[in-house]
């Protein structure tokens, strides 16, 4: 009887443990190949039929060394990371106070608001790009920062204000009465409780609104053509266009993803969960 | 320091009355329990006092002054939530001073308060924890803590004990005693624990569904319950209610019933002749009922019952007995352990005729409880 159950448990914790490899694989196993790729050498790459080594057989920085010394390479790096820091700013400032409200108020029409901001988000990019490349080009917002910084706005906010929404919504009222009967108004309730209690879920908004403007294509292409001002995504399609080596796509796709993964880490530490327990009993 | 008065106090919920005319007069520096059952309107008519919720009618006077229409943060009132309602994100230092911080008190004085305040309820070594760090009892203290140090003119206390275990609540219902006496406010506390109202408080405002059954000293709303429901609510175990009328026999007054003719006492029931007639329920208590083994001489007010035991359920250093008075009828009461009963063995039990509380059954009011002085004029 016993034997059973501890055969059981056993096979219940190699379930666990292959489970837990298996889903590490899933995510480490392209960011592998995509490093690989970025630091081959030509003949590990073209083998001439034996299979690709898992290793290259020279590993070689070259491709980096190529992009970095590019000047063009710089200037799309700044302006998308610009582009995205200010969307990300801008997409806060706006869905912030909106998320407050509609997570903390019983205001008319909550819930068909919420609904409607979500199914914005239904249609697909290239068809609302159109009239809203159109709006643009009449307001001269077309080939600017502040354009691309808007229209990424406008992808996000939804998102934003539907995850904000749902950071302030769970906290205790309990929290503000007591504020509240302490001498604090509203803007200090604000400040000192419901805003620090939702920074856990408006870390996670920033963190995708950050990711939505860096790899957004779309827009960006329809606003800024090839014109002026340049995108790493509108750079890369540049690239693309000539077929260039597969290392070097795989060098520029590394350097994509870099910045995301240091915004992220940085901001991970508020996304702590749990940081409400402990409010109410 | 304030007097806190509601007059004709009323509240609704959609079409839902919550609180009824309530009338009630709060001294300077009393401790005055709110009890009554789940629902009954209680953290409603403290979050009124608090200015949570709005007053729908009456008036809402603390130290003089009506508060009807003066917003929670200018009230100098201070509440402890059932839910303690501690700011997660702040420590147990910044959680107490959060109060401080907002009205701009000068840090060296923050920092007197904050002293006091931890000395008087044992908070050392716990500033610098977060409230997921410490025990369910620190949490009720550093709530506490937190309304103490706004130096508040009424204290609002509901049900903080709660969510605490016997033993720890004994030790805070001690405490709260002791920090009342200290600190002289008058404090306004919020319980369904009829232990804790009766421990604790000056007087009790009993309620029942959004109105006032008694408020008196625990002594008399135990000795002379006003309402069929103060009767109930308040004794443990349950007391016992037996249909009658109020009757002569043989020069004897008492009350005709179904379990017999029960005694009344004279002097108790002086005026009793004049109810002759009338219908009542009799309420007794079950202490008031007592088995011959352990008592040595008998009043000529009680009244003897032959009984069969039906049940026995041990209470510790007592036990509840319910016996059978006839197929219909049961009564309860209690005997000590050492007393020796088996079950369905009969045995004769005396009530004190002293003691019958005679209860008007239509109005559920009590015919002989001279209504006490109590609340508003
Ligand atoms: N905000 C509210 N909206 C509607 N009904 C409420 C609200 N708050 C309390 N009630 C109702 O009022 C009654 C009294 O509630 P409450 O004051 O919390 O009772 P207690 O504290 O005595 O348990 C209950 O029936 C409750 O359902
Ligand atoms: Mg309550």
């Amino acid at each position: 009887m016993s034997n059973i159950v501890k055969i059981s448990a056993l096979s219940r914790k190699v379930f666990w443990l292959c489970a837990v490899i298996f889903t590490v694989l899933l995510i480490i196993a392209p960011v592998f190949l995509l490093f690989k790729y970025s630091i081959s050498d030509a003949s590990s790459i073209n083998t001439g039929g034996s299979p690709v080594p898992l290793w290259p057989y020279n590993p070689t920085f070259r491709n980096f060394l190529y992009l970095f010394s590019d000047n063009q390479f710089y200037g799309v790096v700044i302006n998308s990371l610009l582009i995205a820091f200010f969307t990300v700013i801008v997409s806060l400032l706006i869905g912030v106070p909106a998320s407050y409200v509609l997570g903390r108020y019983q205001i008319p029409l909550r819930k068909p608001l919420l609904v409607g901001l979500i199914s914005v988000r239904l249609f697909p990019d290239i068809a609302s790009v159109i009239p809203v490349a159109e709006f643009f080009i009449t307001i001269e917002a077309h080939n600017t920062y502040w354009g691309v910084v808007l229209a990424h706005t406008l992808l996000a906010l939804p998102y934003v204000i539907f995850i904000g929404t749902s950071a302030f919504e769970p906290i205790p009222r309990d929290l503000e009465h007591q504020a509240m009967v302490m001498g604090a108004n509203r803007f200090q309730i604000f400040l000192k409780i419901l805003f620090p209690l939702a920074i856990p879920g408006l870390t996670a908004a920033a963190i995708y609104t950050f990711l939505l403007s860096w790899d957004e294509f779309i827009f960006a292409y329809f606003l800024l053509g090839l014109g002026r001002i340049s995108t790493l995504t509108l750079y890369l399609k540049q690239k693309l266009a000539y077929a260039p080596p597969q290392n070097l796509l795989a060098t520029i796709s590394v350097c994509l993803s870099f910045p995301v993964i240091i915004f992220s880490l940085l901001l991970q530490k508020h996304m702590s969960a749990g940081i409400t327990s402990g409010a109410v009993k | 320091m304030a007097e806190v008065v509601l007059k004709n106090i009323g509240k609704k919920f959609d079409d839902h009355q919550v609180i009824n005319n309530l009338n009630l007069l709060i001294g300077d520096g009393e401790f005055v329990t709110l009890l009554g059952p789940s629902g009954c309107g209680k953290t409603t008519l403290l979050r009124m006092i608090a200015g949570l919720e709005t007053v729908d009618n009456g008036d809402l006077i603390v130290g003089g002054k009506r508060y009807n229409d003066i917003p929670p943060r200018e009230r100098r009132i201070a509440m402890v939530f059932q839910s303690y309602a501690l700011f997660p994100h702040m420590t147990v230092r910044a959680n107490i001073l959060f109060g401080l911080k907002i009205q701009k008190v000068s840090p060296t004085r923050m920092q007197e308060k904050l002293e006091w305040v931890i000395a008087m309820l044992g908070l050392q070594d716990l500033e610098d924890r977060l409230p997921k760090e410490i025990s369910g009892g620190q949490r009720q203290r550093v709530a506490l803590a937190r309304a103490l140090v706004l130096d508040p003119d009424v204290l609002l206390l509901d049900e903080p004990l709660s969510n605490l275990d016997a033993a720890l609540r004994e030790m805070a219902m001690e405490e709260l005693k002791r920090i009342h006496r200290q600190v002289g406010k008058t404090i306004i506390y919020v319980t369904h624990n009829q232990v804790e109202a009766m421990t604790m408080s000056e007087r009790i405002a009993l309620l029942s569904g959004g109105e006032l059954e008694q408020y008196d000293e625990p002594r008399y709303v135990y000795d002379r319950p006003e309402t069929m429901f103060s009767a109930q609510f308040i004794g443990s175990p349950a007391i016992n209610f037996i249909d009658g009328v109020i009757a002569q026999k043989e020069n004897q007054i008492g009350i005709d019933s179904r379990i017999g003719f029960l005694l009344l006492d004279k002097e108790r029931f002086g005026r009793a002749g004049e109810f002759t007639g009338r219908k009542v329920k009799v309420g007794i208590r079950p202490q008031n009922i007592s088995y011959l083994e352990h008592r040595a001489a008998r009043r000529y007010s009680d009244t003897s019952l032959t009984i069969t035991v039906e049940l026995i359920e041990s209470l510790g250093d007592r036990s509840l007995i319910v016996g059978k008075v006839s197929d219909e009828i049961t009564v309860r009461f209690l005997i000590t352990r050492e007393a020796d009963i088996a079950l369905d063995q009969e045995v004769r039990i005396f009530i004190d005729g002293r003691r019958l509380h005679l209860f008007d059954p239509r109005t559920q009011k009590n015919i002989f409880a001279a209504r006490r002085k109590t609340s508003g004029e």
